[in-house]
């Protein structure tokens, strides 16, 4: 390190930390969307109690079938149920109080996440015979969310690369547009 | 001496920094972002696919067709209706900026109340709607016929229905239909009345025409039906065989469509109609004028005296014969007035010459000519009716004489848009209780006992009779598009429709008048006594959901009414009078309505106030128009602050040279200056109404006096004209510096 002795201090400490940037951003663009612990969210919504009380998927993102997103329930929706069932549960005290009677929608923090740039429809997989699990994993035994896949591009082609009708899948503006 | 720094630290120092990054870049930014589902979801809607509805643009009264996109139960864009005659998908400014409408931050929360007026207790005192409805219903009965309902000129037909019909319930007089400006359609259709017999809004075809003479009209920015005119426009210099359309202007201060003429003939305010004249009298010794055409022009002004025109307008012969040999010898040659001729003191005298050439041109009812509006085949859908001013001032008189007990208030602000010497504020003082219907809290509102805000017209029903309609009848429609609770739960409006028959219901004495239980029977029971039109269907249900889905009613095809078009002797026309004197107050006022802001309601847009003004490319601001020779005269360049004083009042702004406008005149624009509009439009600039005289007829024609103040400001402006304005740059306007 002997040529570093001509460079005074603050321009090597500035070396190291665009060195440092540089890889940071490398990093933060390959890694893209990626499986992640789960985050917090504003209220505890253990998703195995309410598969297993036999609660269908449809049921909450009814639109999965019908459009390209598969919905997030409405506060009118949980209340519909809680105001009866559960409802002396302090978290479900907390969604009648804080959020149904004032009418305020509940900022839910997104977990499954896309790379940017790209769509995605649920409604043509769904309708394909695709099961939420195989992207979403075995949500119905998560008790806080988290993302199983890393959603990235080849994990999209690895599986539609194995359909029949593979060139209108690789066209990029199938899912780039 | 710099520092050691050793090969372990360097490689200590550069894993942790690389560490920390490592770990920062796992946390996607877009981890955080969260999604918020509805409280309430709107039928119908999915998740990532747009809703597109038809409705009616009511930033102005022309009525274009508007068709809104809607995500997820907002919404997102405005554009024009391809299907609708009148606009055919083409939309302005002011109706893309309508979504700052819906969603603008300063909208009235719910029912407002105060026991004394202006008392600034409006905002402390909400009310629960039940009441105040109830509390409407009490007033009502209580006035009787003493109630006086004053309307703006951009209200919904059936809303001028409802508000007529409580008016006859109630024995009171009818509904003043009246805004600043509204004199100049009234005139117009009056106009039509006396040169053509039928009293009906003409519209100019000119995109068939050859030859377009336009006297003080702008029709590009603010004239009747400017998203109309602005295809025509462009038709009318692109036509077949590459025809490209000749325009000449004659106007004080040059607009956006003086911008664009062939010939920009800057004249004094109302002479437009002796140039009328005078260019009739010229066509008759013009070679290359047909034969029928010089017979009629001597019928119209062959005595009139040419001198008269030149000395009064102060124009110059050559541009005179140039008028008379252009028009007098095209193919399709069209005048057109403009509405402002109505605020100046021979007003309609000036429009009927002006119309007449249209006659002597023989162009009137004929393509590329005048149309007069069409008829609808059915009286039910209401046209708006637009009062003459004597109406207003009548109203007025009533009020100041106690004469009215209640006064409701829909769709114009008066306490902003008319002068300050029609003494409103004193009338009003007058009055035991009045109603506003703001969506807006504006400067009626503060005067207001009760404000009832409506909704905005995205979420609101109605229709509106268009008119020009340019030979089309046209009945466009107007629904919600967004559900106002869910577009924004924060805002508890109602419609005025609704609020309104729920009132008359509780108050015995008009009880009987209403049979419709909200304000959407109303509209259908109107619209399906039309016939089927382009959409066809059969039926009230199929006509109506029709009406709603293409956007409105008209019929398949239809022809331009025919126009009764006979010679006669033109009016006798005198130089006009200008208010104040001549030493005192050496400058002609014109004072327009701005392209952007109107005359004010648009102030509260961010949109508009941030769109540079077309002419002069300021915005957020006021400015005051003055002739580079007359700034150098007086001393003052860019950003100096003036104060200008008419007879009537005064104000100040910050100059802006301008080399379009004549030297002895001086241009302020309408639209700022509030008091009480919002945050995007309070404080800021001047409200040139104050310079102004309580009757229309001398609105053009006021004298005004500038003075400096020795103030400056700096101009927002997007384009520097300094050194690019025809020979007058900056080193001889004294006083100009680069940065003005």
């Amino acid at each position: 390190m002997q040529f570093m002795r001509n460079i005074p201090f603050a321009l090597r400490l500035a070396g190291v930390v665009v060195v440092a940037l540089v890889l940071t951003g490398v990093l933060y663009f390959f890694w893209g969307a990626h499986a992640q612990a789960a985050p917090p969210q504003p209220l505890p919504f253990p998703h195995k109690l309410m598969v297993g009380a036999g609660v269908q998927c449809l049921f909450c993102h009814s639109t999965a079938t019908t459009g390209p997103a598969a919905g997030i329930p409405s506060v009118e929706k949980c209340a519909g149920c809680h105001q009866v069932i559960a409802a002396n549960k302090p978290a479900i005290q907390t969604l009648l109080t804080k959020y149904w009677q004032p009418k305020q929608p509940i900022p839910w923090v997104r977990v499954n996440q896309l790379p940017r740039y790209v769509r995605f429809a649920h409604n043509v997989h769904v309708n394909s015979g695709i099961n939420c699990e195989r992207c979403h994993g075995n949500v119905g035994q998560m008790n806080e969310d988290y993302q199983v896949v890393r959603m990235n591009m080849g994990w999209c082609l690895s599986c539609n690369d194995q359909q029949p009708n593979i060139r209108q899948l690789q066209d990029c503006s199938i899912c780039h547009y | 001496m710099p520092r050691k720094i050793s090969r372990r630290t360097f490689f200590k120092t550069g894993a942790a920094v690389a560490a920390a990054s490592v770990l920062a870049g796992c946390e996607q930014y877009t981890r955080y972002v969260t999604i918020e589902p509805y409280v309430v979801p709107p039928e119908e809607q999915l998740t990532g696919i747009p809703t597109y509805y038809a409705s009616t643009c009511r930033m102005c009264p022309a009525g274009c067709g508007i068709i809104v996109r809607v995500m997820n139960g907002r919404a997102l864009k405005i554009e024009g209706n391809p299907e609708h005659p009148l606009n055919r998908g083409k939309l302005c400014a002011r109706g893309q900026a309508g979504l700052q409408l819906l969603y603008n931050p300063d909208r009235v929360r719910g029912p407002l109340a105060q026991a004394k007026r202006g008392s600034g207790a409006l905002g402390a005192n909400p009310l629960p709607w039940d009441q105040a409805i109830d509390e409407l219903a009490r007033q009502l009965q209580a006035a009787g016929n003493k109630l006086a309902i004053w309307v703006g000129p951009a209200t919904s037909g059936h809303l001028l229905d409802l508000f007529g019909r409580i008016a006859k319930a109630a024995g009171a007089p009818a509904p003043v239909v009246y805004a600043p400006g509204s004199e100049g359609q009234q005139m117009l259709i009056s106009t039509s009345q006396r040169v053509f017999g039928r009293s009906a809004m003409p519209a100019y075809e000119i995109s068939r025409a050859d030859v377009v003479l336009s006297f003080s009209a702008d029709i590009l920015g603010t004239e009747q039906s400017p998203t109309r005119y602005g295809i025509e426009y462009g038709n009318f210099r692109t036509q077949a065989k590459g025809l490209r359309g000749h325009l000449i202007q004659f106007e004080t201060r040059q607009s956006i469509t003086g911008s664009k003429a062939d010939n920009w003939y800057p004249i004094r305010p109302g002479t437009d109609g002796l140039v009328a004249l005078a260019i009739a009298r010229l066509m008759v010794d013009q070679p290359g004028v047909p034969a029928d055409r010089v017979g009629r022009a001597r019928t119209m002004a062959g005595s009139f005296n040419v001198d008269d025109a030149i000395k009064a307008a102060d124009v110059p012969m050559e541009a005179l014969v140039n008028a008379a040999q252009v028009f007098g010898a095209a193919q399709h040659p069209v005048a057109i007035p403009g509405a402002a001729l109505a605020q100046t003191p021979n007003g309609a005298d000036a429009m009927a010459a002006v119309q007449m050439l249209n006659v002597v041109a023989g162009t009137a009812g004929q393509p590329g000519g005048l149309l007069l509006d069409a008829d609808l085949p059915s009286p039910a859908p209401v046209r708006t009716a637009v009062s003459p001013f004597a109406d207003v001032q009548n109203l007025l008189n009533n009020l100041r004489g106690g004469g009215v007990q209640m006064l409701m208030i829909y769709g114009f602000n008066p306490a902003h848009e008319l002068p300050a010497s029609l003494g409103l504020a004193d009338a009003l003082n007058k009055v035991a209780f009045v109603v506003s219907f703001g969506s807006l809290e504006d400067e009626t509102a503060l005067q207001a006992n009760l404000v009832l805000p409506d909704r905005t017209y995205l979420e609101s029903w109605g229709y509106s009779v268009v008119s020009p309609n340019f030979g089309t009848p046209i009945v466009s429609s107007q629904q919600p598009v967004v559900s106002a609770t869910v577009a924004i739960p924060a805002v508890d409006a109602r419609a005025t429709g609704d609020v309104l028959l729920t009132a008359a219901k509780r108050a015995p004495a008009l009880a009987g008048a209403f049979t419709w239980n909200d304000e959407v029977a109303f509209i259908k029971d109107t619209i399906t006594q039309l016939p089927a039109g382009a959409a066809g269907g059969s039926g009230a249900d199929l006509l109506w959901s029709r009406f709603q889905q293409h956007g409105g009613w008209w019929p398949a095809s239809a022809a331009p009414a025919a126009v009764n078009a006979t010679t006669g002797a033109a009016p006798t026309l005198n130089a006009p009078q200008y208010q104040g004197s001549a030493t005192e107050f050496p400058y002609l006022l014109q004072v327009y309505e701005s392209t952007l802001l109107g005359r004010g309601e648009g102030a509260n847009l961010p949109w508009l106030q941030g769109s540079p003004d077309p002419m002069t490319t300021i915005a957020w601001q006021s400015w005051v128009e003055i002739n580079p020779e007359t700034a150098q005269k007086l001393g003052v360049s860019y950003g100096d602050v003036v104060r200008v004083t008419s007879p009537n009042g005064s104000i100040e702004a910050p100059v802006y040279v301008y080399p379009v406008i004549r030297p002895d005149a001086i241009g302020l624009h309408l639209g700022q200056g509030h008091a009480h509009f919002g945050r995007y439009a309070d404080n800021r600039g001047a409200n040139a109404t104050a310079l102004l005289g309580p009757t229309p007829d001398n609105w053009a024609t006021v004298r005004v006096k500038v003075e400096r103040t020795g103030q400056r400001v700096n101009q927002s402006k997007f384009e520097w004209t300094e050194g690019v304005n025809q020979g007058f740059t900056t080193d001889v306007i004294p006083g100009s510096a680069i940065g003005g």
